[in-house]
């Protein structure tokens, strides 16, 4: 505003907001703060709360400006004074929720902004009734059919007024709100593009267009305005779309221009090392912003996921009695909460606390899942798969729910049937060692070994979480009598957990060691075979065995054959193995023989 | 900023996790239709006997039913409707509406509490359990217990609808009365509303579960009889969308969806809607039944012999192998008989994949009879039938058999197989060469009522039996040479079964058949050749056969053995008699027409010990004509004749025309030659005789159309007169043979080496 002062607010429109923000860089942060106070404060009057907040966040990041720079409140114009009373009286109705009032005593005004309040009022109102109808419409079967009634009418008018060119970036905003609403989505993605570009600096028509793109390929082909702000929405639209690494490097990179206090940021770092299961990480960035944002409630669902993955009890337990303490009706406290009682096994009480969640927000998906996960563990198959498949009614890429719905039918013995549920999951998560794991384990029950022992290799080349493919390939080559391949793959087992220098007690290991020995003295390896035999000694159930071999080794040799080794070979890598069968972890497709519906 | 617009509708009516798709119990609610209807029902209550007539109460007695069980309809339909049956009804409902919606509520409230009125009485109107009664009692319970907020809606709907019918009938009336200043507003209007009409043109509105289930039931129905009749997959498919929109729960609809993705042959959306419905179904089974844990189990097995099915109905034969373990597994832990029933027939169906072993069967069979199944027992029946009838049991037996499910169909009713049978029987008569039987089988399908009409009210179903049986109907048609009627029966099939149907593929080939055997029979065999691709994507063995033939005919001939002995060596492994047989008979006319009669005969030979041993006496006899042939080739026509004697009655029985032209034509070819050696006036009458017999060929040939056969038979003709010195006929036969000859090519076959 301060670059063009003689232009009023009421004609905030395209021109002036793009010389505000045509820059694509983030050279001049002070005027980026400017701009973000701009806008909280135009959003702020029109009634569109999250975005306001949204900004204010972003600006309280940013340091503080000077007085000289502060900017006067945007002048008032000739229509804005005419409206002046009528936007007064209508805003407070409006802050108080009463928006029929509101919009009857804006009718007829002419500035952008009681007019935006004014359609925007109608609305709202036309939401809180619909929701009020819910509860006592005439029939079950209306459920679905209850409307937001005013809908219509606001398609009809905000069309004609669109066709016209007269909307502002928030006018087109609402616009595409109500083609959302009305299941538009193709024209709804367009409404919300151009008040992109008519409005650059309004977060909330951004999220909109994160919540209508389902892939990389559709968010290819949207033309965007290039400005700063397109660097927080892709940063976003990437965390969604589970494109990780990209997200973080554009977060990163947002981090590097000035942005690190920024709790948004944090959160959203957070959030993404969450989702490719980085645990410590993102435990410390929570633990981080916790101490930033003590107060903070959004977000704190993931945090108490991950604690509930480390079982850290007292952790949780703070986490859940600080949320409650602060607001104890709202979703992400609510799944908290469930988390908490879920980890100290009160089912019951988990799963009533995620039902709470879902009456406060039924479209909340996690707490669908989640409540699948209770529901399994109190041995409820039926309500446990009937929440996951609402939660894949919310969300059909709902990776979880598949996986849960696998589950519930591998636990119910039906190893074909889970097939199908743990194929999408891992449709939705191709690089997801857990999928494939769990396909193998199918595949193996249903004694097709050789897709067991694709997925089971592809679950190692992803990146093994539970470190159980490989043994898991190994012992199928070992049922397979491919001794070689076994023994391959309990040496890359091993190397693979000695590497990530974990000294998490690995059952398997002793078995690995145990078979390790006795392949390498049938092939008469006994320098090799001896030193796997001696490591074999150190774990409670194979120190007979190992001592045996020991023995017998000693035995062997003693016979008088000279050892075949004139060059001993590395620690338990026989040349043969270690010259050219490093493991490769080249990803092939994964190219399993049977149809994949 | 999603959260803040998303809704907080929810209205968690839930116990344990479950959503109750049924929260009051009540299947039913009061729409504004309903209160027209209702209005409808007091109307034909109040007015007496003398108001309306006989004739009128009784189609309007009729129109009731589709009433109370169809989807809601707007109100200018509903008075058209009730008009077609008895216009003064029609106005007085209209009245009465009107007054209701144009009054106040407390008009509707005494509606209302007048209905109950009709009850009592110690002469009511109606009578409480009946299905009109059943309906007002619905009505009545549903209305009192709406709250106050919902009545007051009921009402502004009620004034809605109203005004919805009233601008209808306005419209219609004001069509060409429209002034322009109001056209163009409406075309405004038009023009804004014209996106969100078309979205909601289909969906009429939602269904309540009473309606819901009626439509879901009535397409079931109608894809399995009559394809043709139920909505169109596309269509089928949105109307189940929006059901599901409406209700998600409702779980009977994602079973529909994977019946109508089947047709389609979408595998993704078939097996995405079947596992929807088993979980969907398995929540409900487990809510429903007082013994929850097994209603819920029961559902498990269901579904994963489903899923069997599914994979079985696709081709994947390997994965339905996989499920159908698992259903069988669980149904065994469960002890579940009847599930393990089901699982057993399926696993033959699938070993017939591989192997016919028909062990498999017979337990099946006894099994479900053990076990009370009788629609599985005479399936497995037919299956058992079909496949011995293949191995070559003998007909008595099999017809036995039949009988005896015949007995058991009847006994219960159940038409589909009665279908089945006699579809069955057509085809083994077929198989056994007795085209007479087969055909008189096939009419009487035909003609025969189908004991679902009585419910239905459909004339006749449009099975696959139905499609098999006028398959065979056509073929056999055209074997007599009747083109022109098999061709009408194909018209028939056609728009009985339209091409993107189930069965359609079963009179395509057939089609196909008819058409490439009428091009062979022309000598056009480029005809033919261009038919064999089409063939081939119906059923590959017969398209390799048709390809043999095809290159045979054109001289081809080491490419037509290769292929012949590469199909026999297939045939021979998946043991498809019938075409072994076939394939024998070209292998064996491959080498007499490379003149090297002697290799043919141990050929002709096996393939005639086959064909007894299967008792394909179509085959068989066939296969003595081609021997008759040899021999007459090696110069023992005496012999020859001999066998000629014994085949050729069958083939004037039962066998195709063009067999029928070809027998006599080589009795007469015997005659000839073995009238060389007699004397003179003997010699003479046996000539004659044979030009009788070859008449009477020419007259089987020219039904066919074998225009080659012709040129064969008249220059044949023209030497024999010739012998005989008849010179006028000789002329005659010679100028036909003239003119034949100059309309086709020559393939510089020796004319004796045809048969």
């Amino acid at each position: 505003m301060a670059a063009n002062p003689t232009v009023v607010p009421v004609a905030l429109t395209a021109p002036v907001v793009q010389v505000l923000s045509a820059s694509g860089d983030f050279s001049n942060l002070r005027e980026i703060k400017k701009q973000l106070l701009l806008i909280a404060g135009l959003t702020r009057e029109r009634g569109l709360l999250h975005s306001s907040k949204w900004s204010a966040e972003l600006a309280f990041s940013l340091p503080a400006l000077p007085l000289a720079e502060l900017q006067p409140p945007p002048p008032i114009t000739e229509e804005d004074a005419q409206d002046m009373d009528a936007y007064t009286l209508a805003k407070a109705y409006f802050d108080v929720k009463e928006y029929d009032r509101a919009a009857h005593f804006l009718h007829g005004c002419n500035s952008k902004k009681a007019y935006f309040l004014y359609m925007y009022s109608r609305y709202l109102s036309g939401e809180k009734k619909k929701d009020d109808e819910t509860v006592d419409s005439l029939g079950p079967l209306e459920k679905g059919q209850v409307k937001n009634e005013a809908l219509r009418e606001l398609r009809v008018e905000l069309s004609k007024k669109h066709q016209a060119r007269e909307l502002d970036g928030f006018g087109l905003y609402l616009y595409g709100v109500v083609l959302r609403k009305l299941d538009l989505v193709k024209e709804a993605i367009d409404v919300f593009v151009e008040a992109t570009h008519v409005l650059p600096l309004h977060w909330g028509a951004w999220l909109e267009l994160c919540n209508l793109i389902t892939d990389k390929e559709m968010l290819k082909f949207l033309s965007l305005p290039d400005t700063w702000m397109k660097e927080f929405f892709l940063a976003h639209i990437y965390t969604e779309l589970q494109l990780i690494e990209e997200a973080l490097q554009k977060y990163q990179n947002l981090i590097d221009v000035g942005f690190s206090k920024s709790s948004y940021i944090v959160s959203q770092i957070a959030v993404a090392y969450h989702n490719i299961r980085d645990i410590d990480k993102a435990l410390s960035i929570f633990n981080e912003l916790r101490k930033q944002d003590p107060y903070r409630i959004e977000n704190m669902d993931t945090f108490s996921n991950l604690l509930y993955v480390r079982s850290m009890k007292s952790e949780l337990s703070y986490l859940a009695h600080n949320l409650c303490e602060i607001d104890k009706y709202r979703v992400e406290t609510c799944c908290v909460i469930g988390n908490y009682y879920s980890l100290r096994s009160q089912h019951e009480k988990a799963a009533l606390y995620f039902q709470r969640a879902l009456k406060l927000n039924p479209r909340y998906l996690g707490a669908w899942t989640l409540m699948g996960h209770e529901y399994m563990e109190m041995k409820n198959t039926s309500a446990a798969i009937q929440a996951y498949r609402h939660a894949i009614e919310v969300n059909k890429r709902d990776y979880r729910a598949w996986y849960g719905l696998g589950q519930t039918y591998e636990i119910l013995k039906m190893p074909f049937y889970c097939l199908y549920y743990y194929r999408r999951a891992h449709q939705l998560r191709p690089n997801d060692s857990r999928m494939l794991v769990a396909l193998g384990e199918c595949y193996e029950k249903l004694n097709q070994l050789v897709e067991a022992k694709k997925c089971y290799w592809r679950a190692y080349a992803v990146g093994d979480v539970e470190k159980m493919a490989l043994v898991k390939l190994a012992k199928l080559h070992e049922q397979l009598t491919e001794s070689e391949q076994a023994a391959q793959c309990y040496i890359k087992y091993i190397q693979d957990i000695y590497s990530c220098g974990e000294i998490v007690e690995h059952l398997e290991e002793s078995t690995a060691f145990r078979y390790l020995a006795q392949y390498y003295f049938k092939c008469k390896l006994w320098d090799e075979a001896s030193t796997c035999a001696q490591k074999c000694c150190a774990f409670n159930d194979t120190r007979e065995e190992g001592k045996a071999l020991l023995r017998q080794i000693l035995q062997l040799r003693n016979q008088g054959e000279i050892p075949s080794t004139e060059m001993p070979a590395p620690f338990f890598l026989p040349a043969s193995l270690s010259a050219n069968n490093t493991p490769t972890r080249r990803v092939s497709p994964l190219n399993l023989s049977s149809v994949t519906p | 900023m999603a959260s803040v617009h998303e809704s907080l509708y929810f209205n968690p009516m839930m116990t344990n996790g479950v959503v109750h798709a049924n929260v009051f119990g009540i299947k039913d609610w009061v729409t504004p239709y309903k209160i027209a209807v209702l209005v409808l029902l007091n109307e034909m209550g109040r007015t007496g006997e003398a108001a309306v007539s006989l004739m009128e109460r009784r189609r309007l007695n009729q129109l009731l039913l589709p009433l109370l069980q169809g989807p809601d309809i707007t109100l200018s339909k509903l008075y058209k409707l009730i008009e077609e049956s008895c216009p003064q009804l029609a106005n007085s409902v209209q009245i009465r509406i009107k007054l209701m919606a144009e009054g106040e509520l407390k008009d509707m409230e005494q509606f209302f509490d007048d209905l109950s009125d009709s009850f009592s009485g110690t002469e009511p109107e109606v009578h409480k359990t009946s299905v009109v009664g059943l309906f007002l009692r619905h009505m009545i319970l549903a209305y009192s217990k709406l709250s106050f907020s919902q009545v007051f809606k009921l009402y502004t709907a009620l004034q809605q609808y109203f005004q919805n019918g009233e601008k209808k009938t306005v419209e219609d009336a004001d069509m060409e009365l429209t002034s322009t200043e109001e056209g163009e507003r409406k075309m405004e209007k038009e023009e804004l509303d014209v996106s969100i009409r078309e979205e909601e043109v289909s969906c009429s509105g939602p269904l309540s579960q009473k309606q819901a289930e009626f439509f879901l039931s009535q397409q079931a129905s109608l894809l399995k009889n009559d394809e043709t009749k139920a909505l169109t997959p596309a269509s089928l498919q949105k109307e189940l969308n929006n059901l599901l929109k409406f209700n998600p729960d409702f779980a009977e609809a994602h079973y529909l969806s994977y019946l109508n993705n089947l047709r389609v042959q979408d595998v993704f959306s078939s097996t995405h809607s079947l596992l929807h419905y088993f979980d969907r179904l398995i929540l409900t089974g487990a809510e429903s039944k007082s013994n929850g844990e097994e209603g819920y189990g029961r559902s498990l097995r269901y579904a994963a012999l489903n899923l069997a099915a599914l994979h079985c109905r696709f081709g994947h034969y390997q994965q339905a192998e996989l499920a159908l373990q698992e259903a069988i597994r669980i149904a065994q832990e469960a002890n579940d008989h009847v599930c393990l029933q089901h699982c057993l027939s399926w696993l033959y169906v699938l070993g017939q994949k591989r192997s016919d072993s028909y062990v498999l069967l017979e337990h099946s069979v006894k099994k479900a009879v053990h076990f009370g199944l009788p629609y599985l027992a005479s399936l497995g029946i037919q299956s058992l039938v079909q496949q011995r009838a293949f191995a070559g049991k003998t007909a008595n037996k099999l017809m036995d058999a039949l009988k005896d499910s015949d007995l058991l169909h009847w006994k219960h009713s159940l038409s589909e197989l009665i279908d089945i049978s006699i579809a069955q029987k057509t085809a083994i008569w077929r198989l056994y060469g007795r085209s007479t039987m087969a055909l008189q089988q096939a009419q009487m399908l035909l003609s025969m009522n189908s004991l679902e009409s009585v419910n239905a009210g459909v004339q006749q179903n449009n099975t696959e039996s139905f499609a098999v049986a006028l398959c065979h109907l056509a073929e056999l048609h055209a074997e007599q040479g009747c083109f022109a009627a098999a061709s009408e029966v194909l018209k028939h099939l056609r728009e009985r079964f339209p091409p993107n149907s189930q069965h359609a593929q079963l009179w395509m080939l057939c089609d196909q058949k008819i058409q490439f055997d009428r091009a062979m029979n022309d000598g056009k065999y480029h005809l033919a050749d261009s038919l064999v691709t089409g063939i081939t994507a119906l059923n590959s063995v017969e398209g390799v056969y048709r390809k043999a033939i095809v290159l045979q005919a054109q001289n081809q001939m080491s490419e037509a053995h290769k292929l012949l002995q590469k199909l026999l060596i297939h045939c021979q492994k998946i043991r498809n008699t019938e075409m072994v047989i076939s394939v024998l008979l070209s292998v064996a006319e491959l080498y007499r027409r490379s003149s090297s009669p002697t290799i043919a005969l141990p050929v002709l030979l096996q393939a005639l010990a086959l064909s007894k041993e299967y008792r394909l006496q179509y085959l068989a006899s066939e296969t003595v004509l081609n021997l008759a042939f040899a021999q007459l080739i090696l110069g023992i026509p005496e012999q020859a004749l001999s066998l000629l004697h014994m085949a050729i009655e069958p083939i004037l029985a039962d066998g195709a025309v063009l067999d029928k032209g070809r027998a006599m034509f080589l009795v007469a070819k015997c005659q000839v030659a073995s009238a060389a050696s007699y004397d003179p006036p003997k010699k003479a009458e046996a000539l004659e005789a044979a030009i009788e017999n070859l008449n009477e060929a020419k007259n089987y040939f020219a039904k066919v159309d074998c225009k080659e056969q012709i040129r064969d038979v008249v220059y044949f003709q023209a030497r024999l007169y010739h012998t005989l010195g008849k010179t006028q006929e000789r002329n005659r036969c010679a100028m036909l043979f003239r003119q034949l000859h100059q309309e086709l090519p020559s393939h510089g076959v020796p004319l004796i080496n045809h048969l």
